[in-house]
């Protein structure tokens, strides 16, 4: 092809080439990086919670005065709860994924440890995991013997100080204290408390993220009893085809069982999980906003640019069509010219890119860019560049070549 | 080299058809050097650009070369006028933003040449209109006659069989003209066809045959003789 030739004419229109490539540069950069930043965003969205979310929903209550007998209180309504028909289980939770509270705590694997091993979240509830729906991969489900009453509990620690508890955890936190090791068995200490591993869950997720969602995963679940004064959130596990009804008949059955609660919230786990992610959905919404509106407006731009050409060269796309170009010569001149320039656009964007993905990383919580991001975007790019220029191109190969002898 | 019997060309606009040629018949032979004069508008630009299958015509028949074009498709009429034609404007019509070297190479490439023998055909025809030096130069560097002198260099460069020549000199002083047609007149020598579209008759009589053109129709010179003075109208009607 005659790039060459192409060329050295780019070189007279130097400023007109440059503004498109630095057009074309900018958006490369600023698309990569935003393309990147969705698929983060989607990512996280795609987070798995370790419970049966198709299954879960869940009634949010509060009490004007605290309950008398809270524990009393507290098993009736599970027992009340239990007998609505297409309920299979039934927790009080203390905490529930994918929801912005959360309990947690700093762990040791030996008691002499100085500086914690990490922090992780803890999970209380009477038939949690059965409940949730939480997939044991090791050891076992806590025995009913083993439960204790939180309310207890915290007003006496001495009564798991001086016994040692047994706790559930996940796969992730095994895999982070033992790496390699089989958790059973092990021990973790907290607060003067010490704790042996009976059980592993596949996962169970933190309720909030942190630590730039690494320990999302770190999770330990306790057999403790929750009461309605130390907890909010009934969960429930339904059958098939019943959220709603069971979501409205337990919010009707708590009311009836105690007038003086208030209902804060009713939800299905899939309206939780929605929720939650309702800032990434945003987010990623609002970048790929940026993205069509920067390919566009560079579309545009290069639609412009080559009508613009077109017309200024009509007197010699005449000529070159006299001496003996084809249509498709006239075509691809233009296919190529346009293709040149994205190059160079490209180039520079992905060096730009880089450059916004390092800043990012310095101001923002913001991962690397993976490289495989480059050339997605320099792909798109260039089809974006040879769609635009089409249009022109085609109405330049059809200049006649009479126009060589006539126009003047 | 190049034969029209009973041609016409109609020019249609919503309000007007123009007969810019009809029934016209012209026998150049292969070798001839044709001076083509004629009042302005009178179809001579017309008869050039259908000779040199930039325009198709509305009826008649063409032979180039023997071989009816009237069925050609677009690709193979580019073909040809790549491969046996050379052209010559009034205007020039070198690319501005090419300097002189790729100007000259621009019909070499749709022909596919390798660059070592477009380089030497370049080079060779630059030295026949006394340009060589100037590869470097751009259009807009060069005066009228040499920037006439490398339109011909382009269009020798592909060493065609029929050169064919707008008023190759309408836009030449006297001297720079004389140049321009002697350059002509060397290349017919060597056995190049010319049709050459003129209004100066001095230099229409340096031609081995004259054709006049008038209303679209070649009339014999004998039954015109006065067709000198028309040079002075020079717009399109
Ligand atoms: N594209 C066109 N549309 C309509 N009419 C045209 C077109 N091109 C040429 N004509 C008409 O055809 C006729 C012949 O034009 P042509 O350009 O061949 O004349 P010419 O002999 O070359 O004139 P000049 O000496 O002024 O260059 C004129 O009447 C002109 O107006
Ligand atoms: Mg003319």
């Amino acid at each position: 092809m005659e790039i060459g030739p192409i060329l050295s004419t780019l070189r007279r229109h130097k400023i007109t080439a440059f503004l498109l490539v630095i057009e074309i540069a900018l958006t490369c950069a600023i698309v990569s990086n935003a393309v990147f930043l969705i698929s983060q965003r989607l990512e996280r969205m795609k987070m798995p919670s370790g419970v049966a979310e198709h299954q879960l929903v869940m009634v949010q209550m509060t009490h004007t005065t605290p309950a008398r007998d809270a524990m009393a209180r507290t098993q009736a309504d599970l027992a009340a709860l239990r007998a609505i028909p297409g309920v299979k289980d039934v927790t009080l939770a203390s905490q529930v994924p994918l929801t912005n509270s959360s309990s947690n705590t700093e762990i040791r694997t030996d008691p002499s440890q100085k500086l914690p091993t990490l922090n992780a979240t803890q999970y209380f509830g009477q038939d949690l995991i059965r409940t949730f729906g939480a997939q044991l991969v090791a050891g076992r489900d806590f025995r009913p013997d083993e439960y204790l009453d939180y309310a207890k509990v915290i007003h006496n620690l001495d009564l798991v100080r001086t016994q040692t508890s047994s706790v559930v955890i996940t796969e992730a936190l095994a895999e982070r204290l033992w790496p390699g090791e089989s958790a059973l068995g092990k021990r973790i200490y907290f607060a003067g408390v010490e704790t042996r591993v009976v059980g592993v869950v596949k996962s169970l997720v933190r309720p909030s993220l942190f630590e730039g969602d690494g320990g999302a995963q770190w999770s330990m679940i306790f057999p403790l009893r929750m009461d309605v004064n130390h907890a909010s959130r009934y969960v429930l596990r339904t059958e098939p085809g019943s959220r709603r009804r069971v979501l409205d008949a337990a919010a009707r059955v708590l009311r009836q069982l105690d007038p003086h609660r208030i209902i804060l919230e009713k939800q299905t786990f899939a309206e939780i999980r929605t929720d939650y992610f309702r800032n990434d959905r945003a987010m990623a919404g609002i970048l790929l906003g940026v993205i069509v509106a920067l390919l566009t407006v560079t579309a545009l731009g290069i639609v412009g640019l080559a009508s613009f050409w077109v017309a200024q060269r009509r007197r010699t796309i005449g000529v070159r069509r006299a001496l003996g170009a084809t249509r498709g010569d006239i075509l691809r001149y233009f296919q190529t010219e346009n293709f040149l320039l994205a190059t160079i656009g490209i180039a520079l964007g992905m060096v730009l890119a880089w450059g916004i993905n390092l800043f990012l990383m310095q101001h923002y919580e913001v991962a690397r860019l993976p490289w495989i991001y480059l050339p997605a975007g320099a792909l798109a790019l260039w089809l974006i560049g040879q769609l635009a220029v089409l249009g022109p191109a085609l109405r330049a190969s059809h200049v006649p070549p009479v126009v060589a002898t006539r126009s003047v | 080299m190049l034969k029209m019997t009973h041609l016409s060309k109609v020019y249609r606009t919503e309000v007007v058809e123009t007969y810019a040629l009809r029934d016209f018949s012209i026998d150049v032979k292969e070798g001839e050097f044709v001076a083509v004069t004629g009042p302005s508008g009178s179809g001579k630009t017309t008869f050039l650009t259908i000779a040199g299958l930039l325009e198709t015509f509305t009826g008649g028949e063409y032979l180039l070369d023997g071989a009816d074009v009237s069925g050609l498709n677009d690709n193979a009429r580019s073909k040809i006028r790549n491969e046996k034609i050379g052209f010559i404007f009034q205007a020039f019509n070198l690319i501005p933003d090419l300097n002189v070297f790729d100007n000259v190479e621009v019909p070499l490439r749709y022909r596919g040449m390798k660059s070592a023998e477009r380089k030497r055909r370049i080079m060779d025809a630059l030295e026949r209109v006394g340009l060589a030096s100037r590869i470097k130069h751009y259009p807009a560097e060069l005066s009228g006659g040499q920037q006439q002198r490398v339109a011909i260099a382009r269009a020798l460069a592909g060493s065609p069989r029929l050169l064919l020549a707008d008023e190759p000199t309408g836009n030449l002083d006297t001297q720079m003209a004389r140049g321009v047609l002697e350059l002509l007149e060397d290349i017919h020598r060597e056995g190049a066809t010319i049709v050459m579209v003129t209004h100066d008759p001095e230099l229409a009589a340096r031609a081995q045959r004259n054709v006049h053109i008038i209303d679209g129709q070649e009339v014999d010179i004998a039954e015109e003789p006065r067709f000198h003075a028309d040079h002075a109208t020079g717009s399109h009607a």
